[in-house]
Formats: C-alpha cells, sequence, structure tokens
C-alpha cells in the first residue's frame, strides 16, 4: 500500500525522498531515546536496587553524556537542513526560465477561477481568458514548466495539489508565483488547505495534466468559445 | 490570617492561592468538557458524514466550523493554560518557595474572576444570531474581520457577533493570564523563603517562571493584533484589508509570534511536573538540574524567534523561510539535552512505579513521537507537502496530550495527597493511565497516515475526495473517532477515583504530610496546608534533589532541614 497520493510532478518524489530520510534520524532518535528510558526501569527497579546511586550530574564525567546527545542531534538537525534545504531552494526560490505556460489561479468562496493567457500567450493582457466555475479543471501539458500566479479575492485560500506535493497559499492583496512540472498524465485534484468559510471544503477543482496535442485542442477550443 | 471568613469569602472570591488555583483547575476542566464534546461532535461527523450524531443531531458545515475552531482555542487557551500554568503555578509557588500566599492576592483574585468571564462570554458566542466564530482557531483575517462588511454597518450587531464574542473572550483571557504572570515572577523573585537561592528553587518553578516569561514577552503583539482586528470587525477600520492598504500577513505574524511561545507555556510547567516526579520516584538527584535550567532558557529564547515555521507557504520570502526553518529544528538541541538529563536521571536509580511516576514516564515516551516529528515539519520542503494536513494534527496532538493531560495527571496523582490528605486509588489509577494510553494512540495515530496519505484539515466532509474514501482511510477515521469517544469517557474512572477518594477523606488513616519521602518544602507544611500554608516559616538549607546522599540512614533531606556530617 502507498502512503502518498500519487506521485505526478517533477518534485514529488523529492519530497517522499525527504520523508524517509527524516524517518531515518527520526526512527533511530526515537528508538535510542525508548532504550535510554525503558533499560534502567527493568534494571534499576526499586526490588532490584533498593537505594539509588548519588549522582548529581553536574560532573564532567556524567555530563558529558548529554553532551554527547545533543552533538548527535546537532549534526542530525543539520544533515536534515542540508538535504531539504536543496528542495526548498529548487521549489521555492526560482522559477525555471523555460515556461510553457503561466496562468494564474485565483483562490475565491468557494472555488478556484483560473486565468489563461490569451493568443497572445501572455498573461494578464487584454485576450486572457477567464475560466470561472465550480470543479472546474485547469489543463496543463505534461513534462512541460508551469508557472502560476496564485491570488485571493477575498479571504486567505491555500492551493493545494497533492498529487504534484504542491502547497501555497493564496493571499488578497498578494500574488506568489510558483512552478511546477506534471510528469503523469491524469486529473489530480486541487483542493484548498485553509480554511475559507462555509463551504470550505467544497473548494475542489481538478488539474488535467494531458500530452502537448491534447492541450493544445484544448486551448484553441477554449478560445474558440471565447 | 486565622479569623474566619465567610463562606463566600472562603470559596469563591479568596485570595487564597491554593483556592485560586483550584478554581483555575475546576474551570479549566469544565473547559475541557465543553472542548471534548465539541470534539465528539465533529469527529463523529468525520467518521460517518452526514450521520445523525447521538445527543447531538445533524451536523452542518457552519456548525462544523465553529466547533473545530472552538475546540482548539478552548484546549489551549481555557484548559491547558489554567491546568497547567495558573492551576500548578497558583498551588505550588507558595508552598515551594516557602512562604505564605502570592505576592498580589488581591490580583490573583481578580484574575480568575476575569479569566472565567472570558470564557462566560466564549461560550455565549454559540448563543448568538450568526453562531459562534469558525474561521480557524488561528483567526486568519480577512476571513474574521468581515463583522463589520457583513452586517452591513450595525455596530452593536457587529460588537455582539460570535467573531467579536470571540476576540473580546481571547483577549480577556490574556489579561487575566497576564495578571497572574506578574504575580508568579513577582512572588518568586521576592518571597522566597531564608536560604532559597536561585539553584535551590525546585525546576517546576523555574519552569514556570521562565513559561510566564515567555507568554508575557509574545503576547502583546498578539493583543495588539487582536485589537486591530476587533476594530476591522466593529469599527470598519482596515488594518488586515489589502483594499485598503491593510496586510492580511501582518495578523499571521503578531498570532504566531504568540502561537509558538504558547506551546512552550504549557510544555514547561508540564515537563516541570515530571521532572519533581522523576527524581523523587528515582530517589535520585535530578540530573544535571543546574544545565536543565538554562538548557530551558536557551529554548525559551529561540521559542520567540521561529514563529514564521507556521507561516512557510503563506506569503513569507522562501529565503526568510530557511531562517525560520533553521531555528525550528536547532531548538530540538536543548531539549534533547533536557529529556536526556530526565532518562539519565533514572539511571543508577531506585525506581518506584507510584501512579505519578506512570504518568511521568507515559508523558515523556509519548512527547518523544509529538517532538520528534516536529523535525518533519520544521523543514520547510516538507511542510509544503504537510502544511495544514492531518499529519500536523496527528503531531500537534501528540505534542499537547501528552504536555497536557499526561502533564496534568503527572501533577495531580503526586500532589493531590498534599492538598487534600488522602492518596488516589493506585489500581483504579492504572486503568486509568492505560485506557488513555491505548485510546490515545489509537485516536492520534492513524491520523499521521490520513495526513500523508493528503487529508487537509478543517474539512467538513471528505465524500468527494475519492482517493480519501478509499480503505483504510475510511476506517481510519472511524477508529480514530472510536477511540477518541472512549479516550473522554476513560476521564470518568479519574473523575470517580477523585470523587471516591474525597468521600473517604474523613475515614480513612492520615497519611501524613510526606507520604512520598519528598525533599521540597511544600511536603513539609501540614496537608492540606492551612491558609498561609506553614507553621513556622521555613528556612531553606539545600537544593531541593538530595536523595539518597551516601552516608545517611534516609534518603532524603527535606530542603528546610540541614544535612547532618556523617
Ligand atoms: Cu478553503
Ligand atoms: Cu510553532
Amino acid at each position: 500500500m502507498e502512503i502518498f497520493p500519487e506521485s505526478a510532478s517533477s518534485y514529488s518524489s523529492d519530497i517522499d525522498n525527504l520523508f524517509w530520510l527524516i524517518m531515518v534520524f527520526v526512527g533511530i532518535a526515537f528508538v535510542a531515546s525508548l532504550i535510554i528510558l525503558i533499560y534502567p526501569l527493568i534494571k534499576n527497579h526499586h526490588s532490584k536496587v533498593p537505594r539509588a546511586e548519588y549522582i548529581t550530574g553536574n560532573q564532567k564525567k556524567h555530563l558529558k553524556w548529554i553532551v554527547i546527545g545533543m552533538v548527535l542531534m546537532a549534526i542530525s538537525d543539520f544533515a536534515i537542513l542540508f538535504i531539504e534545504h536543496g528542495t526548498w531552494a529548487k521549489t521555492q526560490e526560482h522559477v525555471p526560465d523555460d515556461v510553457e505556460l503561466h496562468v494564474s489561479v485565483i483562490g475565491k468562496q468557494w472555488n478556484w477561477v483560473f486565468i489563461y493567457p490569451g493568443p497572445d500567450k501572455k498573461l494578464n493582457t487584454a485576450d486572457d481568458v477567464v475560466v470561472d466555475q465550480l470543479n472546474s479543471e485547469l489543463h496543463i501539458p505534461i513534462n512541460k514548466n508551469i508557472k502560476v500566479d496564485i491570488k485571493a479575492r477575498d479571504v486567505v485560500h491555500s492551493m493545494f495539489v497533492p498529487a504534484f506535493r504542491f502547497k501555497y497559499d493564496a493571499i488578497p492583496g498578494r500574488t506568489v508565483t510558483r512552478w511546477f512540472r506534471a510528469t503523469k498524465e491524469g486529473k489530480y485534484d486541487l483542493s484548498c488547505a485553509e480554511i475559507c468559510g462555509v463551504l470550505h471544503s467544497n473548494m475542489r477543482n481538478f488539474i488535467v495534466v494531458e500530452s502537448q496535442e491534447q492541450y493544445e485542442e484544448f486551448l484553441s477550443n477554449l478560445y474558440q468559445s471565447q | 490570617m486565622t479569623h474566619e471568613l465567610s463562606f463566600w469569602r472562603k470559596y469563591f472570591f479568596s485570595e487564597d492561592h491554593k483556592v485560586i488555583g483550584m478554581q483555575y483547575i475546576i474551570t479549566g476542566l469544565i473547559m475541557a468538557a465543553v472542548g471534548g464534546w465539541l470534539a465528539y461532535v465533529f469527529r463523529y461527523q468525520l467518521a460517518y458524514p452526514g450521520a445523525s450524531i447521538p445527543l447531538y443531531g445533524e451536523l452542518g458545515p457552519a456548525q462544523f466550523n465553529s466547533f473545530i475552531t472552538n475546540h482548539g482555542m478552548i484546549m489551549v487557551l481555557w484548559v491547558a493554560m489554567p491546568l497547567l500554568l495558573s492551576g500548578l503555578g497558583n498551588l505550588l509557588i507558595p508552598l515551594m518557595i516557602g512562604t505564605d500566599d502570592m505576592a498580589f492576592p488581591t490580583v490573583n483574585m481578580i484574575s480568575i474572576w476575569i479569566f472565567i468571564l472570558s470564557g462566560i462570554i466564549l461560550i455565549a458566542a454559540f448563543f448568538v444570531p450568526g453562531g459562534a466564530f469558525g474561521g480557524g482557531w488561528t483567526l486568519y483575517p480577512p476571513l474574521s474581520a468581515g463583522g463589520y462588511r457583513n452586517t452591513n454597518p450595525e455596530f452593536f450587531t457587529a460588537l455582539f457577533s460570535g467573531t467579536s464574542l470571540f476576540i473580546l473572550a481571547v483577549a480577556l483571557e490574556i489579561v487575566a493570564m497576564l495578571m497572574g504572570g506578574i504575580n508568579f515572577l513577582v512572588t518568586v523573585i521576592n518571597k522566597r523563603a531564608p536560604g532559597m537561592t536561585a539553584f535551590r528553587i525546585p525546576l517546576i518553578i523555574w519552569f514556570i517562571c521562565i513559561a510566564s516569561l515567555d507568554f508575557m514577552f509574545s503576547v502583546a503583539p498578539l493583543v495588539a493584533g487582536a485589537v486591530m482586528l476587533l476594530f476591522d470587525n466593529i469599527l470598519g477600520t482596515g488594518f488586515y484589508d489589502p483594499a485598503r492598504g491593510g496586510d492580511p500577513i501582518l495578523f499571521q505574524h503578531l498570532f504566531w509570534f504568540f502561537g509558538h511561545p504558547e506551546v512552550y507555556v504549557i510544555l514547561l510547567p508540564s515537563i516541570g511536573a515530571v521532572a519533581e516526579v522523576v527524581s523523587v520516584f528515582s530517589r535520585k538527584p535530578l540530573f544535571a538540574y543546574n544545565t536543565i535550567v538554562k538548557l530551558a532558557l536557551v529554548s525559551a529564547v529561540l521559542a520567540v524567534i521561529v514563529w514564521a515555521h507556521h507561516q512557510f507557504i503563506s506569503g513569507i520570502d522562501p529565503r526568510m523561510a530557511t531562517f525560520f526553518s533553521v531555528g525550528t529544528i536547532i531548538i530540538s538541541i536543548p531539549f534533547a539535552g533536557i529529556f536526556l538529563s530526565y532518562m539519565a536521571t533514572l539511571w543508577g536509580g531506585s525506581i518506584r512505579f507510584t501512579m505519578p511516576m506512570i504518568w511521568a514516564l507515559g508523558m515523556i515516551g509519548t512527547f518523544l513521537i509529538g517532538g520528534l516529528t516536529g523535525l518533519f515539519l520544521g523543514s520547510n520542503a516538507w511542510d509544503m507537502f504537510a502544511h495544514d494536513t492531518y499529519f500536523i494534527v496527528a503531531h500537534f496532538h501528540y505534542t499537547l496530550i501528552p504536555v497536557s493531560l499526561y502533564g496534568f495527571f503527572t501533577a495531580c496523582y503526586y500532589w493531590f495527597p498534599k492538598f487534600f490528605g488522602i492518596m488516589l486509588s493506585t489500581a483504579l489509577g492504572k486503568l486509568h493511565f492505560w485506557l488513555t494510553f491505548v485510546f490515545f494512540t489509537g485516536f492520534a495515530f492513524p491520523l499521521f497516515f490520513f495526513g500523508l496519505k493528503g487529508a487537509q484539515r478543517r474539512v467538513y466532509d471528505f465524500s468527494a475526495f475519492s482517493e480519501l474514501m478509499e480503505d483504510p482511510y475510511v476506517l481510519i477515521n472511524q477508529v480514530s473517532t472510536i477511540c477518541a469517544i472512549l479516550l473522554m469517557l476513560s476521564q470518568f474512572i479519574w473523575i470517580y477515583s477523585v470523587v471516591a477518594a474525597l468521600r473517604k477523606r474523613k475515614s480513612s488513616d492520615p497519611i501524613g504530610d510526606n507520604p512520598w519521602n519528598a525533599n521540597t518544602l511544600e511536603w513539609q507544611a501540614p496537608s492540606p496546608p492551612p491558609h498561609g500554608n506553614f507553621e513556622t516559616a521555613p528556612e531553606v538549607f539545600h537544593g531541593p534533589y538530595e536523595y539518597s546522599v551516601p552516608g545517611h540512614e534516609t534518603d532524603f533531606h527535606p530542603q528546610n532541614k540541614p544535612i547532618p556530617n556523617s
């Protein structure tokens, strides 16, 4: 059984691997802590050890154990940070240059609105096409970088595409630009992860990942329907 | 101070720190019942969407939202804080530092009544038109700032809306806690018994002081933020409205600047109680006591500079997020030191599995999971996926329940004989512990997996999300709900055991003032301690953890008796 949702973006496996990597450190720390906790409980039951040793723990020879534990924790911490930062920088700090599609995804109560660039291929121009329907689909081509401008009209929403391991808050008054590249054709959930009012849980749209040809056909139909 | 007080002055408007502490605990427990009831209703909805809920009926999406919102706020501000900070602080500080009462007893009395008033306002919000606030306990505007717009500016309707009352209740709760915090600090600084030097103060008192400091340091921005939010709601200002130059992110910063340290505010008193218990029942000095205090101070400083880890993907600069990620993850270093010291205390000890000890060990073991899963969420890249999912829900229940439930019961089973002169039953106690442990695990652990599958929180009905309605996720939600209900029901064992003990109090043999053979000063006062606490003002001769000192017949040395040379 797969514990994660379907994996369909260029960085979703990075994020899943990050989970397992942190799990290694956390797992070791957890098991080690449990042993340190439980061992004396068995060995030093008062029926076996009627009188405790007098150890204040303030001497260097005792304190060193705590310091060793903290150093090991610090090493794990920085190992985790070092590795996870690569994924963070890749997903968040830069948008790739070669972008096939630049769309706006706008949260409103209670659905996601999509704005596609018009035939001029430029967003935020007069010929943009707005799709504002309940449960509508955002169509994107496979294996191409997609740049999204995330915005909100009324309250805070959060654009969540579990299959892409992608999430970013949509905030009134701001435009946040992020990117993803889908690697598997299919129809994926695009839900809202930030409570946004009564029908928050009805906020459910889809991202349809399709081949370049299908995507272009979709676009020309969209332009014609205008 | 021995003159007779009227019934009202003795039990209601008392200035005695012990009565006030009990009032805080009783109010906290009543609010816990309210918060638990809300959890029962919305967990039932999550397990059986659309079903008619026994004893409640059908739950609509608006009520669902207000129930989860109030559950969160109640459990943090009206349960964990009064039980752990105000309750333990009031009961224990004067007794453990060897004085008769708080520095400002009247302020203390006012604080509990403001606290009770704040709770009444919070609950009253359920009965106003439009119902209680349902925008998440984090109160994010603009959702929480729409009162003015929604009520078509009508001042009084806006003032008595669910949202405004919720904000008002929070603000009053904070006022009450501030009065308590000032009192704790002044009392510990000024009223210690002679000889009670800084490093002879029991760890729990240190931790309550550090918690109070963190609280007072971090809460002012939240108050400012809440006032602006209230103005947005009732006066139509635009502090958080981008159309008028405001910024919703501002509130998120002000909220989490408080919200993160708040975790330490309730964590520290709780692990303070655990420290006392671990040392007493290992019959061994608390390992590296001085170092623990210093590590706690370090973590308290770190706690106030990591708040934006709640906002990694909420509009802050990604490079800034890296700073907060580093800060968050390195908090594990001082905490590793603290918890390793607790465990090291056990090594070479003579361990007694009394009820308080079992709860304390359960707290450490369970909290490990909560603390360590924080490492996942602290790393911002993983948080991009896990943020606002059930993974977070499971994580913070794994921190807050060990802290507030296990920590509270550690304290309760340990100090109950001091304040009531009778022990709680061990047989019932064990049953209570194991049922709590099993049902808590059954409730919270499966939720990690629900979150890993990408289930976002605060969703009224998952029916539309096909991946989340497959096996085993339906089962996971049902198991979690059933265990949550059983977890709540298991607490009646404790209530029964308290009532049974109180009823037997007159008829059973006295247990003496110091049944656990502990060193700290509260055990040297009569049980229960009278108004004014000590018959003769104690003097302190040594630290609180002098257990099993070599060369002595007894294995403990009360702080108010010098250790004879051997
Ligand atoms: Cu939403
Ligand atoms: Cu935090």
